[in-house]
């Protein structure tokens, strides 16, 4: 008899993943031994149900009725064989999830959320069930590193903090540093990670600045003092360390005074507006694209910027804060820009795969999808013809334009911050001298 | 011509019927066969309705009070209708008593409430063994032991670990013959998976069922609670086989939303029986020549804008003798079924006169 049948006669009750199987010389580790289960249903037990729904945040997952409506609507399960009604069945043969993949798959887009007519709150399960598997010890290396980073430097890179506003020196306007003014501004500007420390988000930064200054808005930035809003972490399952750097950004803050708090990532807009109250830390915040979006009939456009454009709904500026209308109006206000909208847009905006931890996990989901989330967001924004995919969100330049390589549309389409795009319509002569520079 | 409505059946129906045709201001006779008004609540003894969870013996006294003593009514306990003649407007219908007396009325209009029975397990064509098993009870039975505040298994007077409610017995079949939803069980399953869950905490519960039936405000009023406050487990797919396993019974189905055979072994096996025409139903309307459906349910022509006229004119019929109807669909018939009653007796004197 070969390898193979004897282990066919094995029981495997209650395991859904072998983590190492061999089987007639073929690997079947991990997601390929499912096949493995035992097929007949010997009891329904309640206990991994009970547990997660006795965890603060974990309540909601019994609520589910199976209708299913979360599956088609979920991200993952384009690519995938996930979603949360599949989470649900599996906690309701017995599965903890502590040791299951599935457990690092979600983004927390909230679509499910969106069409869930029960209310099960996979924002709040997530967070909740990684929290456990991060004290159990099982969580994918790549998340401990970047724990690791934003405890130690306050930002997921590991970069020295020292850092955070090296991107203001090439600016070409100046950058107030809220500290050396040593006054009240109108608007303090909240950099945050990937627009301080990735080179496609310090366009995003240099952008702004110009922007802001053209405009003569009243602006500075904490510098150095600034810390990851810490987000993605809180999602990830890192409560702890997400209050930990709350209530850091929190103290800093209340060092000075400025009337409007506008951040650049949708992630840390969500932090600042949802979560920061309830640590003590209460601000009027706007995402930069609803500060900018009244201002478009003040902004001076010297330039066309002929460009078909289709644009990404951020999920958590989106969904997650129901703002689509302020990015719109402010592509629209752009002479030449034309927008063509992607089949998945607004409330049905799809994931880039970078929420939730994703930004940081890429490799932990690779094997368990077909393709990554911004693979096919990128397909879908190359099928409508659009030149250019305009972004709001300082995690989606790198991801898309590493997707659009991967795709192999390269060429095809330019992934611009919406910033980006408003700068140069407004200061055209930056650009061609940057280009000639370049040349 | 009478200037009296005969209700035939002293149910949740035919007492809500009695009583609002005697609030119209018309004379009432009543017969009921047992020496009791309530009906089958009464007689299968309910404990809490669903889906208030109020007790049924005390709605059924309310009910009682509107017809007993009351000088519009004429009450024949422990009676049945033996023979009837005549049209609408002028009935002639003799009953008889337990020691055989008989005593002929004169009625105007007739209101049908001869309700329903529950369907007999032994019927079913899966292996349920309720005949077999001692610990595989139907609905009616776990609502014998709700009443006395406890829940057993019966072989051994024990607190069950596992309970499972097996829904659409003898409902949603045609190879038995019964193609409708008899659409309260499902509510009164989970009413009684509730009722469960508080007197034995530790049990597990679980539901198997084909689609929940729970409409309008029974979802939130009793699903959602089951589901979400009491635990209660369900699973989609029907149970085929119970098997006698050691002391306990092995449940064999398949589960399908995963795709797959379940073995489950449980203590107490409650089967969710439908409705059947009672034997009451089929008798009156054969004595009163009122067609009736293939199911052998009193036939209503006009639905499902009116709900209570039969085939026969002058001939109304509220609540379960006209299919599976639950509590609010009941006594809203009775309603009707009075109003047009009254209306035809007022209608024919106005005639004559």
């Amino acid at each position: 008899m070969s390898d193979f049948m004897q282990r066919g006669l094995d029981k495997v009750q209650g395991v859904t993943e072998v983590e190492e199987a061999v089987i007639d010389g073929i690997d079947v580790s991990g997601y390929w031994s499912r096949m493995l289960e035992e097929r007949t249903t010997l009891d329904f037990p309640t206990d991994a149900l009970d547990w997660i729904t006795g965890l603060a945040g974990g309540e909601s997952l019994r609520d589910c009725y199976q209708c299913g409506k979360c599956i088609p609507v979920c991200p993952i399960q384009h690519v995938g064989d996930y979603g949360p009604w599949k989470l649900f069945r599996k906690v309701q043969r017995g599965n903890d999830l502590m040791a299951d993949p599935d457990l690092w798959l979600c983004t927390t887009c909230a679509n499910c959320l969106r069409v869930c007519p029960k209310q099960v709150n996979l924002l709040e399960i997530m967070p909740a069930l990684r929290e456990q598997a991060i004290l159990q010890g099982s969580m994918p290396d790549e998340l401990g590193e970047v724990f690791a980073n934003l405890q130690k430097k306050g930002n997921p890179q590991g970069e020295s903090p020292r850092k955070r506003a090296n991107w203001a020196t090439d600016a070409g306007v100046d950058v107030p540093i809220i500290s050396e003014l040593g006054r009240k501004v109108d608007v303090l500007l909240y950099v945050s990670d990937y627009t301080s420390y990735h080179p496609r988000g310090n366009d995003a930064a240099r952008a702004m600045a110009r922007v802001l200054t053209t405009l003569g808005v009243d602006w500075a930035i904490l510098g150095k003092e600034e810390k990851s809003d810490g987000d993605s972490a809180r999602v990830a399952g890192e409560r702890g360390l997400f209050e930990m750097l709350a209530e850091q950004n929190i103290e800093t803050l209340s060092k000075y005074e400025f009337d409007k708090l506008v951040v650049m990532d949708p992630h840390a807009y969500n932090a600042f507006k949802n979560h920061y109250p309830a640590l003590g830390g209460t601000y009027d915040v706007m995402h930069y694209t609803q500060f900018l979006a009244p201002l478009v009939d003040r902004m001076e456009f010297k330039d066309r910027v002929e460009l078909s454009t289709t644009f990404h709904d951020p999920c958590y500026l989106g969904r997650h804060n129901d703002e689509y209308d302020a990015p719109r109006k402010l592509l629209e206000a752009i002479p030449g820009v034309e927008l063509i909208e992607m089949p998945h847009y607004k409330k049905n905006g799809y994931c880039c795969g970078g929420g939730g931890g994703g930004m940081w996990m890429d490799s932990v989901v690779d094997p368990h999808v077909s393709e990554r989330l911004s693979e096919r967001r990128v397909r879908e924004a190359v099928d409508t013809g659009a030149g250019t995919l305009a972004v709001c969100c300082p995690y989606e330049p790198s991801r898309f334009e590493d997707a659009v390589k991967s795709t192999g549309h390269e060429g095809q389409l330019d992934v611009r911050d919406i910033i980006e795009l408003l700068d140069r319509a407004m200061h055209p002569t930056h650009y061609n001298t940057s280009e000639a520079e370049a040349e | 011509m009478s200037d009296a409505v005969l209700v035939i059946g002293g149910g949740p129906a035919g007492m809500e019927a009695a009583r609002s045709v005697a609030d119209l201001g018309s004379r009432v006779v009543m017969v009921e066969k047992r020496d009791r008004l309530g009906g089958t609540p009464d007689e299968a003894g309910y404990a809490a309705l669903t889906p208030s969870f109020e007790s049924a013996e005390e709605a059924l006294d309310r009910m009682r009070a509107g017809v007993v003593d009351r000088p519009e009514v004429t009450l024949h306990l422990g009676s049945t209708v033996v023979e009837a003649s005549g049209e609408a407007g002028s009935f002639s219908v003799t009953l008889q008593n337990a020691k055989g007396e008989r005593v002929t009325e004169e009625v105007g209009a007739v209101i049908l409430a001869t309700g329903f029975q529950h369907f007999d397990p032994g019927r079913e064509t899966q292996m349920y063994g309720y005949y077999e098993h001692e610990d595989v009870i139907t609905l009616v039975d776990a609502e014998k032991m709700l009443k006395a505040h406890e829940f057993v298994r019966p072989s051994t007077g024990e607190k069950p670990r596992n309970v499972a409610f097996i829904q659409c017995v003898g409902s949603r079949d045609r190879r038995i013959g019964n193609e409708y939803c008899s659409k309260v069980c499902c509510g009164i399953s989970s009413k009684q998976a509730i009722e469960v869950r508080r007197l034995v905490p530790d049990a597990k519960v679980y539901i198997f069922y084909i689609d929940m039936r729970m409409y309008g405000y029974w979802e939130n009023q009793i699903y959602w609670p089951a589901q979400e406050e009491y635990n209660v487990n369900y699973i989609r797919g029907i149970v085929t086989e119970v098997v006698k396993k050691g002391d306990r019974l092995l449940m064999k189905g398949e589960d399908t939303t995963m795709g797959r055979p379940m073995e489950v072994l449980m203590d107490v096996i409650v089967l969710a029986v439908g409705m059947e025409p009672s034997l009451g139903t089929r008798s009156i309307a054969s004595i009163f020549g009122v067609p009736q459906n293939k199911y052998g349910f009193i036939e209503v022509p006009g639905e499902p804008m009116d709900a209570v006229t039969t085939g026969v004119s002058g001939i109304y019929v509220a609540g379960a003798a006209a299919g599976p109807k639950d509590l609010e669909d009941t006594v809203s018939m009775a309603g009707a079924a009075a109003v047009k009653a009254v209306g035809l007796l007022r209608a024919k004197a106005k005639g004559a006169a």
